[in-house]
């Protein structure tokens, strides 16, 4: 199964990288914080939060294109729902994640059918996003060691880049990470992932800041394998609201259901 | 009457001579052609069974039909079944090594792939499995290792894998979260069965069990044997010492791997239509042989009655001799049998020009190699014997009747 | 100097002076022809009955693809690329070559199936029913229920499979497979049947829907199939057989690749390849075990006659005379022993050519690389395996004469008269 559901989407804007979790707090003065330190608010300051939202996504690859619109829910990191809600195709579908127990909802089917962990593999939705991407459920500070690798201007911006090495231990699949983030507003432009050779993989870059529910984000990202350049997939935000009422008895398969 | 028997064979020593000789080429041809697939067969046996689950496996009971983690061996049934394997009679054991075998994905920053993961301990498994000495490139694990694995070749390739590039494996852990483990690739090796190359990775058993969450625990206690002839006798004997623990259980390789017991009856069934039609032939070249030996010597029977011998008598030295002879031969094709296929193909006879896929000829989790040692077994050869006599006196009774029946009169009267 | 006539006369004579000997040798001669022509017939059996099997089953004898296609089974490649092709056009166009028997179109997927809190995943195995059985024996399979109809949500799955989920017939399955197009596609199943081929990878894996239901499923059109089984004639010719079909198809439009069983299981090809060397292994030992005993009895039957041939000799016939008649007699046993040996092999061959002794329930049936196998001795008969067995055992004959014959030149006339 190369391409299995999106049971764990919600954590993909919440979670997705490490920068984008920096665009939580109002900016604060840098120089008096390693970056480790302020990473690691950040990451601490979305934990157990609920949120809410609508996306679309539009995944282009060799063989197909596609566009999907969903809506999500999340609390914390081991709560989600996905809905789609387009094409019509798919619209009802849905995604449960309660705990390490992952449901969906079939509407053609009319049916909600367990996943076995085992066969959640790689790519999540056919997209170039990972599962693992979409859920980080160690924290991000744990996983690496942080540095700065650039304090300066580039093409006429005041930027931070940050170079991110697994710690020897850690779970994680790439040799390292490289993030951009703006001194202004501590907004993530991009990230780049490379493998342990030190080759580059993929490219996520940020764009579009806008505030919601009170809050800077970056309402799309993009993602490009580097050794598939015509390909991509890219995700927007259209609404985003943090800390609403939610709690686990909303993620149950009776809302599963309810939601088609 | 038996000395008249051999002094008879002795008379004729150049026609005994080549009947012997019949019998013992014959002889010789099936003992090689035996004991070659014997060779076959048991290389084949041991090489799945190796990195397999041993030619007898304990597991918990449920562990076979599910394969799950939760369905595994703690450290009190694992004592009690290491108690057990050593109480084996005998040296049949050759050696055991624990298991902790999970289903998993692999990630790479290239990609993802679903695999076996068995958690094994380096010391133990290199006696126990070959498959350290598979290796493609870089090493197999060693005590004191913790973040290594080995890995498939096509697995390697697959997930861009290189000797020290780390990935991540993840399984659903004991306590049912999806848990990630770091490792990095100690090894990569090529045994040219797909299903390992592609699908299966060795790790420390002590790195499994602290990111399962299984302390002290294993899937399976995998026992090699000498022989897979001994699986029966010593999967008995395990019961029987384990009757008490109703959490383990004993498997023969057959059960434990029917693929491979399917395969194997299948080449048993090529071996059994080969081997009658050998037996056949060789019977009745030894058929032929003795009665060529024994007939037309009217004159010669007929002198034996008319020195005093009753029909009956004669017919007894006739029996005798084809007797004699066919034991004599039976003995020197044996023993000639043997020492042809010892001298020239102890070390193996390789066939790898046949074969024209590199490596091995991979069936069922098993591979054959090329080069075929030739096996012999005791029971076999005396089986060969048995089967000789039989045919020898079977073959003995119709001359040996027409002898008895002989008109003396008749025989003696003409000079040939 | 004789006539070579007298020869023969003499030569036959001598034959029958001692008649048990050899009527003795000649049907160890014949016996050996049958067992030849038997063991060839069978090894030839075997081959045919793995070769069967292991196509049969569910591969097909030639697979047409598109060039793409294999070896990474991309579900996006489908013959024809993305428009597929005309499904019925191209089939014809197979099923016009005089090679080929019959042609079945596939798609295959991948997917989960799910029932009530199992689920698994699976092979999904798209075929038209019909065309289906004409090519593979899957189908046949069947140990519950009945076969899918297309477009009723109808599906057939492994006994092991329907075990595994707890499927009893009648029961709903959720299919949920990648189309296509990108999406999860997924739809209400009704288990109509299960099919036991009794290899444990197929049983428990192989999910049957047809075709235009999987490729609904799928998102894909009518005329996308990843690939076009076929059965040939000749099974042992197909590699031929598929350069052939390979070149009809060459040309404009969508690139082929065809591809015969042999390279698609060259274990099985080998395991043929090694089945072949035995049978000459066999062929050998049965003629050298042949020429022994036929040089055995003539070397005794020449031994017994050194008197005689002295005799000859002293009154004026030359070496080679002697040794000319020793050589005949193994001819003239050659041609009896044939006469005999065809007269026992032909209707044992046949008979057992048509009804071959079923072993399944001495052995049981088992599966063998992939495919299901049973213990049936069949035999399979040509024309030139006889023939050659019988021109072996004539040449046999003769060259087990020789030896005798060389020693008969060599008996002294005086000596062997002084012997006695």
């Amino acid at each position: 199964m190369s391409r299995v559901f999106g049971y764990r989407v919600v954590h993909m804007w919440l979670a997705a990288t490490a920068s984008f979790l920096l665009c939580a707090p109002a900016p604060a003065p840098l120089a008096a914080q390693t970056a480790r330190e302020i990473i690691d608010q950040v990451d601490r300051l979305m934990r157990g939060e609920s949120s809410h939202g609508r996306m679309t996504i539009d995944i282009v690859t060799e063989h197909w294109s596609r566009s999907l619109d969903m809506e999500v829910w999340s609390l914390g990191t081991e709560h989600s729902l996905v809905h789609v809600q387009s094409p019509p195709r798919e619209a009802g579908t849905a995604t449960l994640r309660a705990k390490d127990e992952v449901w969906n909802y079939l509407p053609r089917a009319d049916k909600t059918i367990k996943v076995p962990p085992s066969l959640m593999m790689g790519s999540w939705m056919g997209s170039h996003f990972t599962n693992d991407d979409l859920v980080k459920e160690s924290r991000i500070v744990d996983d690496y060691d942080f540095e700065i690798s650039l304090d300066g201007s580039v093409d006429g911006v005041e930027v931070y880049e940050f170079t991110l090495t697994p710690r020897p231990e850690a779970p994680v699949v790439w040799g390292r990470v490289e993030e951009q983030v703006r001194k202004r507003d501590l907004m993530p432009t991009w990230v780049r992932y490379y493998d342990d050779d030190g080759t580059l993989v993929r490219t996520m870059t940020f764009s579009d800041y806008e505030m919601m529910s009170g809050r800077l984000v970056p309402t799309v990202m993009l993602m490009i394998p580097a050794d598939k350049p015509e390909e991509k997939t890219s995700m927007t935000y259209h609404e985003l609201e943090f800390d609403i009422d939610l709690n686990e008895s909303f993620f149950s398969l009776r809302t599963l259901r309810a939601r088609r | 009457m038996l000395k008249l028997a051999a002094r008879s064979v002795g008379r004729n020593a150049r026609r005994s001579a080549l009947t012997a000789a019949a019998m013992v080429i014959g002889l010789a041809l099936l003992i090689f052609s035996r004991s070659l697939a014997e060779g076959a067969h048991e290389q084949w046996i041991t090489s799945a069974i190796r990195i397999g689950s041993g030619h007898v496996a304990i597991q918990a009971p449920e562990y076979l039909e599910s394969g799950k983690l939760e369905h595994r061996i703690g450290a009190v049934g694992h004592e009690r079944a290491l108690r057990a394997v050593e109480s084996v009679s005998g040296d049949q054991v050759l050696a055991h090594t624990p298991r902790l075998s999970v289903d998993g994905l692999a990630s790479s920053a290239a990609s993802a792939l679903p695999i076996r993961i068995e958690g094994v301990d380096p010391e133990q498994e290199r006696a126990f499995s070959d498959l350290d000495e598979k290796v493609e490139d870089g090493r197999y694990l060693e005590p004191g290792d913790r973040l290594h694995a080995y890995v498939g070749v096509e697995l390697a390739r697959r997930l861009g894998l290189k000797v020290g590039t780390r990935f991540v494996l993840t399984a659903q852990s004991a306590a049912g979260d999806v848990e990630g483990q770091l490792v990095r690739v100690a090894g990569i090796f090529r045994t040219s069965i797909p299903e390992m190359d592609q699908g299966l990775i060795h790790i420390p058993i002590e790195t499994a069990r602290e990111w399962l969450g299984t302390p002290d625990a294993v899937t399976t206690v995998a026992v090699l044997l000498a022989t897979s002839r001994d699986t029966d006798r010593v999967v008995s004997e395990l019961r029987d010492a384990l009757a008490g623990a109703s959490d383990l259980r004993v498997l023969g390789w057959r059960q434990a791997a029917p693929e491979l017991d399917s395969a194997l009856r299948m080449d048993d069934y090529g071996d059994y239509v080969f081997h009658s039609i050998l037996f056949a032939i060789v019977a009745l070249a030894i058929l032929n042989a003795v009665m060529m030996s024994v007939l037309g010597r009217r004159r010669e029977f007929g002198l034996l009655q008319a020195l005093g011998l009753t029909g009956a008598q004669t017919g007894w030295v006739v029996f005798g001799e084809g007797l004699f002879l066919t034991a004599v031969s039976g003995v020197v094709g044996m023993v000639l049998g043997f020492l042809f296929t010892w001298g020239f193909f102890r070390n193996g006879l390789d066939f790898s020009g046949l074969v024209e896929s590199e490596g091995a000829w991979a069936s069922a989790g098993g591979m054959v190699d090329p080069v075929i040692v030739p096996t012999f077994h005791s029971s076999q050869v005396l089986l060969s014997l048995y089967f000789i006599l039989i045919i020898g006196t079977l073959a003995s009774i119709y001359p040996a009747l027409r002898a008895s029946k002989l008109d003396v009169a008749e025989a003696m009267k003409f000079d040939r | 100097m004789a006539s070579d006539g007298v020869w023969w006369r003499v030569a036959w004579r001598n034959l029958w002076r001692n008649r048990g000997r050899t009527l003795i040798t000649a049907s160890g001669l014949a016996f050996g022809y049958l067992s030849a022509v038997v063991m060839v017939g069978l090894t030839d059996g075997m081959v045919a009955e793995l070769i069967e099997n292991g196509t049969r089953l569910m591969m097909g004898q030639v697979q047409v693809h598109s060039a793409e296609y294999l070896p990474e089974r991309n579900m996006h490649h489908t013959i024809g690329g993305y428009d597929g092709v005309d499904l019925e056009a191209l089939l014809a166009r197979l099923e016009a070559n005089p090679d080929v028997t019959a042609a079945a179109p596939r798609l295959y997927g991948g997917g989960l199936l799910s029932s009530g809190d199992e689920t698994k995943a699976g092979l999904l195995y798209g075929v038209d029913p019909d065309r289906e059985q004409q090519v593979s024996t899957l189908l046949s399979r069947v140990s519950q229920g009945r076969l899918p109809v297309p477009d009723a949500y109808e599906i057939l799955v492994g006994v092991e499979m329907a075990r595994q989920l707890s499927l009893s017939i009648g029961a709903e399955v959720v299919v949920v497979a990648p189309a296509s197009d990108g999406s999860m596609g997924n739809d209400l199943f009704t288990l109509v049947g299960t099919f036991e081929t009794g290899t444990p990878a197929i049983d428990a894996n192989y999910a049957v829907l047809p075709l235009s239901d999987l490729q609904y499923l799928m998102a894909m059109d009518p005329g996308r199939v990843h690939e076009v089984a076929l059965t040939v004639t000749r099974a042992w010719d197909t590699p031929l057989i598929a350069s052939g079909l390979a070149a009809s198809l060459e040309g404009s439009g969508p690139q082929f690749e065809v591809t015969p069983w042999t390279d698609l299981r060259p274990e099985l090809a080998e395991a043929i390849g090694l089945m072949d060397a035995v049978n000459y292994l066999i062929a050998g030992i049965i003629f050298s075990m042949a020429i022994f005993g036929v040089a055995n009895t003539m070397l005794i039957g020449t031994f017994e006659r050194r008197r005689e041939f002295a005799v000859v000799r002293a009154l004026g016939t030359t070496p080679l005379g002697v040794g000319r008649t020793v050589v005949y007699e193994g001819m003239i046993l050659g041609a009896i022993s044939l006469a005999v040996g065809a007269a026992i092999t032909w209707p044992i061959v046949v008979w057992w050519h048509n009804s071959p002794p079923d072993l399944t329930s001495v052995l049981g049936g088992f599966s063998f690389s992939g495919s299901q196998w049973r213990p049936i001795l069949r035999i399979e008969y040509s024309y030139d395996t006889p023939i050659i067995c019988a021109v072996a055992l004539f040449l046999t004959a003769v060259l087990a004469a020789l030896y005798p014959a060389w020693k008969a030149t060599r008996v002294p006339p005086a000596d062997a008269l002084a012997d006695r």
